[in-house]
């Protein structure tokens, strides 16, 4: 009887009940931004091979990141290692390439060069210091062992991620 | 209307712009040839870039300034320190708040410690609202044209002028009559005075002593001397004297003459015949 009545009085408590869901809202923005600079142009100075250095008439590409504030953020940046577009080719390309600061809005971006890491064909930079910083990428492609490239178009991407510590 | 509206919906907005690189020709450089010379023109940000060239060891200061020009100091001075720093191109963008034009003075680049710099560029970014200054555009409203004014006023000027001219015209033909008058006053004074000289010269001789002379006198005087009339010798003075009288008489009874009276006796019976005679 007194369980009862206990259910009882719970029963009405819980009849005379409102609930209410609140919704909490709420947007992050990248305090990192991403933003192409300069588009890449392969040069060709011997048959064999496809280069961005101005030297051999190529642009290199530049790339810049923007971040609010320091110490949250890397950059990795990676050069090519296949094309995105090509005619058909029947040889193996050797790839290499190189990331590294191309201006800096902080004297204390001039470090991130000395303390990047790289491996494979990617290269990581913390950024340490808000601010602007311009990044260039060298990409260059030897095709076979002195083989001339096929005629044609020749694409291939450099990748830029800013990626949270 | 329309066009009038349009106009002033124009000069009403503002105008922002980023002017060429200021370090072009040099790391020095005068804002007046930098900035377009607009009244109430601020500037927003300083933006630069530039490469140094170092060793990471060296030390070495950049300064990109500008002199305040109504004072002492800087206006703007940006430092970037590179010590210990590899060698980079550095591109910043300083906001400056809105600095009036009027602040901006020389500009340069300056470098502390071992180091280059090279392919520098400073830009300014600026804003101004074209007719803050009325006077700045003759499109803007309430432009006033000092020229056109300065016409208007020639002309009340002018006016003013004419005015004056001719006051002075009629109060100079007012004296010219006048003059006009006493000229002809003079020729009739000099008329007359001539026939009086005619008549009788020898009231002149007495008057070498000009200082004695009254006016008419003078003025006769004078337009003898303008015909020379008078021979020089006139105008010699000669030495004087006093001549007393030498011979004194003394008063006595002087009784007619009988002879006298007798010879005019007859002559007046001879006049009285003779008049008599023409009646007979």
């Amino acid at each position: 009887m007194k369980h009862f009545f206990l259910f009882a009085v719970l029963g009405v408590l819980a009849s005379g009940a409102q609930a209410e869901d609140m919704e909490v809202v709420g947007s992050v923005d990248s305090k990192c931004v991403i933003t192409p600079d300069t588009a890449g142009v392969y040069g060709n100075p011997t048959p064999d091979e496809l280069s961005s250095d101005p030297s051999d008439g190529g642009v290199d590409p530049i790339v810049r990141y923007d971040v609010i504030q320091a110490n949250y953020y890397k950059a990795r940046i990676s050069y090519p290692n296949s094309f995105s577009e090509s005619p058909a080719l029947n040889d193996v390309v050797n790839w290499t390439g190189d990331t590294a600061t191309s201006q800096v809005s902080d004297t204390g971006m001039s470090g991130y060069d000395a303390a990047k890491i790289e491996y494979d064909n990617l290269t990581e930079f913390n950024l340490t210091v808000a601010g602007s910083t311009w990044f260039k990428t060298e990409t260059s492609a030897e095709y076979g062992y002195g083989k001339a490239f096929p005629a044609g178009v020749y694409r291939a991407v450099v990748t830029a991620e800013c990626i949270a510590i | 209307m329309l066009l009038a509206f349009s106009s002033y919906s124009y000069s009403s907005e503002e105008v922002f712009g980023t002017t060429g690189n200021a370090a072009s020709a040099g790391y020095s450089w005068v804002m007046q040839n930098v900035l377009p010379q607009q009244t109430g023109l601020t500037v927003n940000a300083v933006v630069y870039r530039y490469t140094t060239i170092k060793e990471r060891e060296a030390d070495l200061l950049v300064h990109v300034q500008n002199e305040n020009a109504r004072g002492p100091g800087y206006i703007f001075r940006s430092t970037d320190d590179w010590s210990g720093l590899d060698g980079n191109t550095i591109n910043r963008t300083i906001p400056t708040d809105s600095i009036d034009i009027s602040y901006w003075g020389k500009g340069s680049i300056e470098t502390e410690g071992e180091g280059e710099v090279t392919d520098a560029g400073v830009y300014y970014s600026y804003k101004y609202t074209p007719c803050e200054d009325q006077q700045s555009d003759p499109t803007c409203p309430g432009y006033i044209d000092y020229t056109a004014v300065q016409t208007e006023e020639s002309l009340q000027l002018e006016t003013g002028e004419q005015y004056i001219q001719a006051e002075l015209d009629r109060k100079s033909n007012l004296k010219a009559q006048k003059e006009e008058e006493e000229r002809e006053a003079r020729e009739k004074l000099k008329e007359e005075a001539l026939e009086e000289v005619t008549e009788s010269l020898e009231t002149l001789l007495g008057v070498i002593n000009t200082n004695l002379l009254n006016d008419q006198s003078r003025v006769l005087h004078d337009a003898l001397m303008a015909v020379n009339y008078l021979p020089k010798s006139y105008f010699s003075v000669l030495k004087g004297g006093t001549y007393s009288d030498s011979i004194h008489l003394k008063d006595a009874n002087l009784p007619d003459a009988k002879k006298g009276a007798k010879v005019g006796l007859a002559q007046q019976i001879l006049h009285q015949e003779m008049v008599q005679s023409q009646w007979d």
